[in-house]
């Protein structure tokens, strides 16, 4: 059963200098079913921050647009995050080309809000990266995990408040929880604050946790223990999570699903095992697995540094090119311009239209004309 | 409120208490030396306006002149210590009784017109750091910025004519009989055209503005919303509680220099129209006595400002 199924989604972000949108996600389709983590690989720029932010309703301030579908499934029903919300946008257009975006932004807020009320922080929680800017300064972490406790759980008395609170505080593996429980965030080192962040999230005891980088602006050390820490959660506590991470390593070890995000729209997606497994990978570095994948992704992995290159002194491999400008979105096949396994027969394809996903294998789906049937 | 930041508060009054002792020092020093090199005495300017001529008052004068400057300050000082703040040369009244008498409609003044000042700044600031520049909230910080461009004793003198003269509303306060209903009102008046008017407004609304602004905007007010709490819950310290002592502890002396022309416009008799009256009457120890205590009412406001900062942010209180 999947908790949360994002339809076709779409958010785009108006630039009135350059008088376009930016799409940011442009048509992503995701699934996670309760139990399971799904991963979401990419570089930056490619939507991932985007498409969480969008779950969580926190699309606001800017002129952004959001069309599309978000369901989420609490207690049995099944709700549309999304619904309503474009009849506060008016998009004025002349000659089928957009001129403007007028967003009534104070009723958009309040819409979003109402319907994300009993959601945002009860049902879904979320970690963001950079784990020292993101707990409020002015308020010992104790008070910040409580007051989570008390805004998302049954639990309303203060005190029950601050035993749960240290009892997440024992969870997320802080030492002497009781002495840091009235530590400002200035007193703890950035690894704390991020298991003081993920303790957070979990108090509201949500059903749907979003980790947006967790692992982002930690050293290497610090980074490898959060990610014990989050395995250790997932297979203790269960925990469905939405992983989204630049590091292959990451999603590697905690992710059961991938999607492979470019240009705000999925390239790839399919089971951990089968897109990034380590056979897989070692094949594919003979040449032999390749055509498993998609030519994004398995481009992705080469540039992963792997022992070989260390002991061989190999040169790493890069992607050429730059990130897709997400203005200016070419009609064919976003990747097309920096693929490597283009050929002859089907560049024309490449270039005029834009594959969909391709059902490859048991649920894995690649958008590459390659992989056409 | 934290027993952490006693200690840190206490040892900031300490140090704050020897800075504003040497400060109010100076500040005597300073204005004594500059009554001293300015032209004119007080006698010969009761001579001037009262044209009485007795054998009396050279002789109060010769006395004076027998000491030196550096001398007569030092008795002034002296006495002070003693808490002695001398006598009005031109009523005979003990400066000090005086002072506090004034002292307290001065009090209810500016007071009243920070609260005014801070009604009105504080919504407008509020919802354009929110929302930005709306159609509700640009003219009301349009409104702002050319109110407080005006100068206060213009508005005073055109509020005057508009409520006297137009609608004969209010009569001048304490200049009549205060037996009329509604005589609370009177005193709503200067306290509106002070708060509005002194230049403070705009500065709130423009720096508030800013940092609830810039504080909205941080990561952690984003995970606030994604944890469902209020944000407004957890920018207030950051967001409102530390600029807006900032800005008026900064701006209490604009207030008490815009607190002398209100006073002076609509006969209110507080400290900024004693001062008035004393520095045309050549009144020395008047002059004194409510040069101190500006300084001091001055050095409470940023000693506020300080106390709150400390309390507030655990990272001041630390030292």
């Amino acid at each position: 059963m999947s908790i949360l199924k994002i339809e076709d989604l779409h958010t785009y972000f108006y630039s009135k200098s350059k008088q376009a949108f930016i799409r940011s996600v442009d048509g992503v389709s995701l699934q996670i079913a309760a139990g399971e983590t799904l991963g979401i690989v990419g570089e930056s720029g490619s939507g991932k921050s985007i498409t969480a932010l969008s779950i969580m309703g926190l699309i606001g301030a800017e002129p952004g647009v959001i069309a599309g579908k978000i369901g989420f499934k609490t207690n049995g029903i099944q709700k549309n995050l999304l619904q309503d919300i474009n009849e506060y946008v008016k998009l004025s257009k002349q000659d089928h080309r957009i001129m403007a975006v007028k967003k009534k932004a104070k009723e958009w807020h309040r819409h979003t809000d109402r319907v994300m009320k009993k959601i945002r922080g009860k049902e879904i929680a979320m970690i963001f990266q950079d784990p020292k800017a993101s707990m409020n300064p002015f308020i010992t972490i104790g008070r910040q995990i409580s007051e989570a406790v008390r805004l998302n759980t049954p639990i309303k008395n203060r005190r029950e408040a601050k035993e749960k609170a240290l009892y997440w505080l024992e969870q997320v593996k802080i030492d002497s929880a009781r002495l840091r429980f009235n530590n400002y965030p200035y007193g703890l080192s950035g690894g704390m604050c991020q298991r003081a962040m993920i303790a957070m999230a979990l108090a509201s005891e949500p059903a749907l946790l979003i980790a947006d980088e967790p692992t982002t602006g930690l050293d290497a050390t610090i980074q490898s223990k959060i990610v014990d820490l989050m395995a250790e959660l997932k297979s203790v506590l269960g925990i469905t999570m939405m992983l989204i991470s630049h590091d292959i390593d990451v999603i590697k070890r905690l992710c059961d699903r991938v999607a492979v995000m470019y240009g705000g729209t999925v390239l790839e997606y399919g089971s951990a095992r089968d897109i990034l497994s380590a056979d897989v990978e070692t094949k594919f570095e003979d040449q032999i697995n390749r055509e498993f994948l998609h030519p994004y992704t398995s481009a992705l992995l080469a540039s992963v540094p792997s022992e070989d290159h260390v002991k061989g002194n190999k040169p790493l491999q890069a992607i050429e090119g730059d990130v897709l400008d997400t203005i200016n979105i070419p009609r064919g096949c976003r990747f097309y311009r920096r693929c490597n396994r283009v050929n002859a027969a089907i560049e024309d394809k490449c270039q005029t239209v834009e594959p969909q996903l391709f059902q490859t294998g048991n649920q894995h789906q690649i958008r590459c004309w390659l992989y056409a049937a | 409120m934290k027993l952490s930041a006693i200690r840190p508060v206490a040892l900031l009054l300490a140090r704050e208490l020897i800075i504003t002792a040497l400060l109010l020092l100076g500040v005597s020093l300073v204005v004594f030396i500059v009554l001293y090199l300015s032209p004119g005495d007080p006698f010969s300017q009761l001579i001037a306006t009262q044209q009485a001529t007795g054998p009396s008052q050279p002789k109060t004068s010769d006395a004076l002149q027998t000491f030196s400057a550096f001398q007569q300050y030092l008795i002034w000082l002296t006495h002070l210590l003693q808490g002695d703040f001398g006598a009005s040369l031109r009523t005979g009244l003990p400066v000090l009784n005086e002072i506090v008498r004034v002292g307290i409609n001065t009090l209810y003044l500016t007071i009243g017109s920070m609260l005014v000042t801070l009604l009105v700044a504080v919504p407008v600031a509020l919802s354009s750091a929110r929302r930005g520049m709306t159609m509700l909230n640009w003219p009301f910080t349009m409104f702002a910025y050319i109110i407080s461009a005006l100068p206060v004793f213009w508005l005073g003198y055109v509020v005057i004519y508009i409520f006297l003269h137009k609608f004969n509303l209010f009569p001048i306060i304490f200049g009549f009989s205060n037996n009329q209903k509604l005589s609370w009102l009177y005193f709503l008046l200067p306290i509106f055209v002070l708060g509005i008017g002194n230049g403070t407004l705009s500065e709130i609304v423009r720096y508030l503005r800013e940092e609830m602004g810039r504080v909205l905007a941080e990561d952690y007010i984003r995970i606030a919303r994604a944890k469902g709490a209020s944000i407004w819950k957890h920018a207030f310290k950051e967001g409102f509680l530390l600029p807006v002592t900032e800005i008026i502890a900064a701006k209490i002396p604009f207030i008490l220099g815009g607190a002398v022309v209100v006073e002076q416009v609509f006969n209110w008799p507080g400290m900024g129209r004693m001062a008035w009256q004393a520095a045309q009457d050549r009144d020395y120890p008047v002059i004194m006595g409510i040069a101190i205590m500006a300084a001091l009412i001055v050095r409470c406001g940023s000693l506020l400002q300080r106390v709150v900062s400390i309390v507030v942010n655990p990272r001041a209180s630390r030292t």
